[in-house]
């Protein structure tokens, strides 16, 4: 790499290192806190007034907390995309990507999780599932992955991670006490000896090929919660591809949004380079067309029909009451984001930086798309109950609730680049040396 | 005239009927009025029993009215012909069976009178009603021709000391269901004639039975002037053998149990489940592995 | 213990006072025949008088108006009376939206406002078809799409055809709400609105009593009913006998006044289910509003206010 030719290896170290948080990290994490803690205020009012508190009811019965659950699976999926797939088929510049890839499908699944408790009706309940769990239900299959998923990327994480700690707990003099005990109890016996080395590569091989299915399953599952349904909208045999498709647009999208920001407060231009956005910039722009494949496939087809059910579902999206919103996700989503970062001067990092923060706000609400309009068309007319229930906005809990948990998920990745180098400084070593070897 | 002109007219006077009426039904209403009824029983000439209802009436309706206390008498209203004191329960009755004691006098007549006396609750007073009785007998019977099964219902009173053919007595004759008497002809309800006999064809084929093939026919005679209630049972071996669901929550579907997953998905996710974690618990071990590694490095040291 | 003979008399006798059980309620005994089958004898006996002034002993726990039934487990309840198949017939031709079997539904069930199990709904197949009042309950169906999608078996198939739910056991996620098509099931979005004496009653799943916060509920055919021997309480409410309630497997469906053989009525008025092609297989059945008793429009009267908000 033309860039980390011209470091020495002390400084790639001394660059990469975690940083203590300055002003506009102490002011980030206290915003990031304040929201939290305000969703678990909302939360701690749901538990005591039942879900009542939400806007949910008979009809939508389910609301933004489940899409925001399929947005925090979606978006874990990047995690096995970015450092698996790339990976196993040798992707040269994946090195500083991968475990800001890695950290945000940890971080996103542990939501995906904990969203999917506050959904609970009877949270306490939980431990049912385990107690009197029914293999028949799309719920358990859920259960399962998303517990193997989360099991895996964190190991995935972690053994990445062995080499860096051991970098760590060396150079204390320099970082100071906070968590050398930490990077003790995790990585003391890190040695980086041939034949510990050996296991490890062979270990990573090996989650890198498991990781892929089990990725694809969290998300297929997620998507079956829907199409195992009858409802118009959800009821598709597409669902699975779909759903993984704009998993990997949206975990694409928030993994440029996030190598911007780091490469921004890091100072890691030399590291995260123009390079890095421009062949990231590529794999956008395939993901986003593959997406907007399979959206037109997930419309036209039952648009084509029009099945009385799918009809008044369809025509609220494409002109109805959601039509501003199933436009705004379409657009922002995808066609914009396509047209700024097919041209060159689009895969610079600032505008790669506003095109996936499109991609993310966009997938966020084609979730709520997903869910909420066709709970509002169901077969048989809605009657006998509230006028209330004609209708679904969320309730200021179910907003706090949601922003405290993309809060959280920021929380969690926020302090792990406290704690630990957000680019892999063994990796940016090993590369070096490879590439002067080569030359 | 032109029709719809008295169209116009009927519906205008079906206007004022109707708000006549529902004027009375709102007089009533304010008015409620507190009765006791009495209803006789006989089953299968068997143990003869009266139903006790306190009730109020409001408007067209009857209410039920709980917790009263009833005294019920044979004959009379003496001590010695006393039945039963009762008090109905939440749905305003109350079951009287009549005690041994009163044999004598029970054999004594043909005719007897039954006398309920609710007591006063204010603002209710007390209230008295009277059923009178004749001893009545039902008989059932069934006959097969030429294919052709019939059910022959016949009732007696007794006059005096002799059983007479009971006519004109009204009865629904057909089988027993849990939801009710499905009649056996084609009418709702079949009448006695001056021999006290009724008799009707069946016309259900192979009407589902029991685990036997048999069912129960009924004729059972309703709130009767002069015999109150009556009714027959007899079991025939006419229906359609019901065989016994016995292997239901052996079935293994996507909508039974967790016992009972069906064995394609067990397979498909036990395989895939023991896959991924033995793969996963390898990658433990051989982290232990390195973990053991990096300790002896370290001791060497 | 006692010989033979006299546990035979006694065993006729219960049969008998089965019958005077059933009379007492104002209806006119539909479950005559089955009643008396759970009832508990009390080893207490009496002498009574016959017609033909004949003393027979028999059991005091038959002399009650109302027999007290054995309390049932929860894993009898999840069983299900044994040899049934319950079945609902609704005839759409009588419906003229009243809400009596709401009502009265509603209130068996301690449900809080708003909250409908039935739901008659104003139907109109196509533009220039005939409106119609549809009666929905839930249509225990076979293969039921709600069951299917449990988690944790809180809703489950019985094997008198009944889908009931166990909200002792409910974890509140709602799948079984988005996958029945009938959009029958009923959520407890708040604490539910109960007196104090019901919210206090041990919970049954055949009552579905006290209905239960961040659970799910609905229509449950009323197998506490159908073990006393009584009819579900919206077929026992409906002035027009609109809702007829049987047992397939006695091939009979009763309203309370009128019984009919369950077979010939669905082929003489050619009797349907809802959305059959979904495969759900409904318990319930239709038959079609023709010959109705009444004009629609005089049902719109009964509408409820929020429904004519939405029209």
């Amino acid at each position: 790499m033309e860039n980390s030719t011209v470091l020495t290896s002390e400084q790639i170290t001394s660059d990469l290192l975690p940083q203590k948080f300055g002003k506009r990290g102490m002011i980030w994490t206290g915003i990031l806190l304040l929201f939290c803690a305000f969703g678990a205020f909302a939360y701690y009012r749901q538990l005591k007034y039942g879900l009542v508190v939400t806007n949910m009811r008979d009809y939508v019965s389910w609301g933004i907390y489940i899409s925001n659950f399929v947005f925090f699976v979606a978006i874990s999926l990047v995690g096995s995309l970015i450092t698996a797939i790339f990976r196993l088929a040798n992707v040269p510049w994946r090195t500083p990507l991968t475990r800001i890839s890695e950290i945000i499908a940890v971080s996103a699944i542990t939501f995906a999780a904990l969203i999917i408790i506050v959904d609970m009706g009877r949270p306490e309940r939980l431990l049912n599932l385990f107690i009197h769990g029914r293999l028949q239900s799309p719920i358990i299959w859920d259960v399962i992955v998303i517990s193997t998923y989360f099991c895996l990327s964190l190991f995935l994480l972690y053994i990445t991670l062995l080499p860096d700690i051991s970098i760590l707990i060396n150079a204390r003099e320099k970082l100071g006490k906070p968590f050398s005990k930490l990077y003790r109890w995790l990585a003391s016996y890190w040695k980086g000896t041939t034949a510990q080395e050996k296991i490890r590569n062979r270990c990573i091989t090996i989650i890198c090929i498991v990781i892929i299915p089990v990725a694809f399953s969290i998300h297929t599952v997620t998507s079956w919660l829907f199409a195992t349904t009858y409802r118009p909208g959800w009821d598709s045999t597409n669902f699975g591809a779909y759903f993984i498709s704009g998993a990997f647009l949206v975990g694409a999208g928030g993994v440029v949004v996030a190598m911007y920001i780091f490469r921004r407060y890091y100072n890691l231009e030399k590291y995260i380079t123009e390079k890095h956005f421009e062949k990231m910039g590529r794999v956008v722009v395939l993901l986003a067309l593959l997406y907007l494949y399979f959206n037109i496939n997930e419309y036209l087809v039952p648009a084509f029909k029009m099945k009385k059910p799918e009809e008044a579902h369809l025509t609220q999206l494409f002109a109805g009451e959601y039509a501003p919103l199933f436009w705004f996700a379409i657009l922002v989503g995808m066609i914009i984001p396509i047209f700024i970062m097919l041209f060159k001067k689009g895969r610079k990092p600032l505008p790669m930086f506003i095109a996936g923060v499109m991609v993310v706000v966009g997938a966020w609400f084609k979730r709520y798309l997903i869910v909420t309009p066709t709970l509002l068309h169901p077969f048989l007319p809605m009657e006998d109950v509230p006028a209330s229930y004609h209708h679904y906005f969320p309730s200021w809990e179910e907003w706090a609730i949601a922003m405290g948990s993309l809060a959280g998920v920021l929380l969690i990745i926020t302090f792990f680049a406290r704690v630990f180098p957000i680019i892999s400084i063994y990796k940016t070593l090993t590369d070096k040396n490879e590439t002067q070897q080569s030359s | 005239m032109k029709p719809s002109n008295h169209h116009k007219l009927f519906i205008l006077v079906l206007f004022l009927f109707g708000t006549t009426i529902s004027k009375i039904n709102a007089q009533d209403s304010s008015a409620a009025e507190s009765s006791v009824n009495l209803r006789y029983f006989a089953n299968n000439n068997n143990i003869q029993y009266l139903l006790v209802q306190s009730r109020s009436k409001v408007g067209k309706k009857f209410q039920p009215l709980p917790k009263r206390a009833v005294q019920v008498y044979l004959d009379s209203n003496r001590a010695e012909d006393f039945i039963s004191s009762t008090v109905t329960d939440e749905t305003g009755t109350a079951k009287v069976l009549i005690p041994t004691t009163l044999k004598d006098q029970w054999l004594n007549s043909a005719k007897h009178k039954f006398i309920a006396i609710m007591a006063a609750t204010p603002p209710d007073e007390e209230k008295t009603t009277i059923l009178e009785i004749t001893k009545a007998k039902i008989e059932i019977d069934t006959s097969t021709t030429d294919g052709t099964r019939t059910i022959k219902v016949n009732v007696k009173y007794l006059d005096n000391k002799d059983w007479v053919p009971a006519k004109d007595v009204e009865m629904k004759i057909g089988v027993v269901r849990s939801t009710g008497i499905l009649s056996a002809g084609d009418k709702e309800s079949y009448t006695t004639d001056s021999s006290g006999t009724t008799s009707v064809d069946l016309n259900k084929d192979s009407l589902a039975g029991d685990l036997q093939g048999n069912y129960v026919l009924v004729a059972k005679v309703e709130d009767n002037e002069h015999y109150g209630n009556l009714l027959i049972e007899k079991t025939v071996p006419w229906g359609v053998a019901r065989k016994a669901e016995k292997n239901f929550f052996d079935q293994r579907t996507l909508w039974s149990t967790r016992f009972r997953t069906p064995p394609w998905l067990l397979f498909m996710a036990y395989s895939i489940v023991l896959s991924v974690w033995g793969t996963i618990f390898y990658l433990v071990l051989q982290i232990v592995k390195v973990k053991k590694m990096g300790r002896t490095i370290r001791s060497q040291t | 213990m006692e010989n033979k003979s006299t546990s035979r008399r006694q065993f006729l006798a219960a049969g008998i006072l089965a019958g005077i059980a059933a009379g007492c309620s104002s209806k006119k005994n539909p479950f005559d025949k089955y009643a008396g089958d759970d009832v508990k004898a009390s080893g207490e006996t009496v002498k009574l008088l016959s017609v033909d002034g004949e003393i027979i002993e028999m059991d005091k726990a038959f002399l009650k108006p109302v027999p007290d039934l054995p309390t049932i487990s929860n894993s009898e309840e999840r069983k299900g009376i044994n040899g049934k198949k319950f079945a609902m017939v609704i005839d759409l031709s009588r419906c003229k939206n009243v809400g009596a079997c709401k009502t009265a539904c509603n209130h068996a069930h301690q449900l809080s406002p708003g909250q409908n199990w039935i739901k008659v709904l104003e139907m109109q197949d196509a533009d220039h078809t005939a409106p119609y009042w549809q009666p929905t309950t839930c249509m225990h169906c076979d293969s039921p799409p709600c069951v299917k999608v449990c988690p944790v078996d809180a809703t489950f198939k019985r094997q008198d055809g009944i889908v009931l739910i166990d909200s002792d056991r409910c974890i509140g996620c709602r799948f079984c709400m988005a996958a029945c098509p009938y959009s029958t099931r009923v959520f407890n979005w708040g604490e539910p609105v109960l007196e104090k004496e019901v919210a206090e009653q041990h919970y049954s799943c055949e009552t579905s009593i006290p209905q239960k916060k961040g659970t799910v509920s609905k229509c449950d055919f009323c197998p506490d009913m159908a073990r006393k021997g009584e009819l579900p309480h919206c077929v026992s409410a409906c002035p027009n006998g609109v809702y007829f309630f049987g047992d397939m497997n006695e091939d009979s469906v009763t309203n309370g006044a009128e019984t009919f053989r369950f077979s010939d009525l669905i082929k003489d008025k050619a009797g349907y289910r809802l959305m059959e092609d979904l495969g759900t297989k409904p318990r319930v059945y239709y038959l079609p509003p023709v010959n109705r008793n009444f004009p629609f429009e005089s049902g719109l009267e009964n509408e409820s206010p929020e429904d004519k908000m939405t029209h």
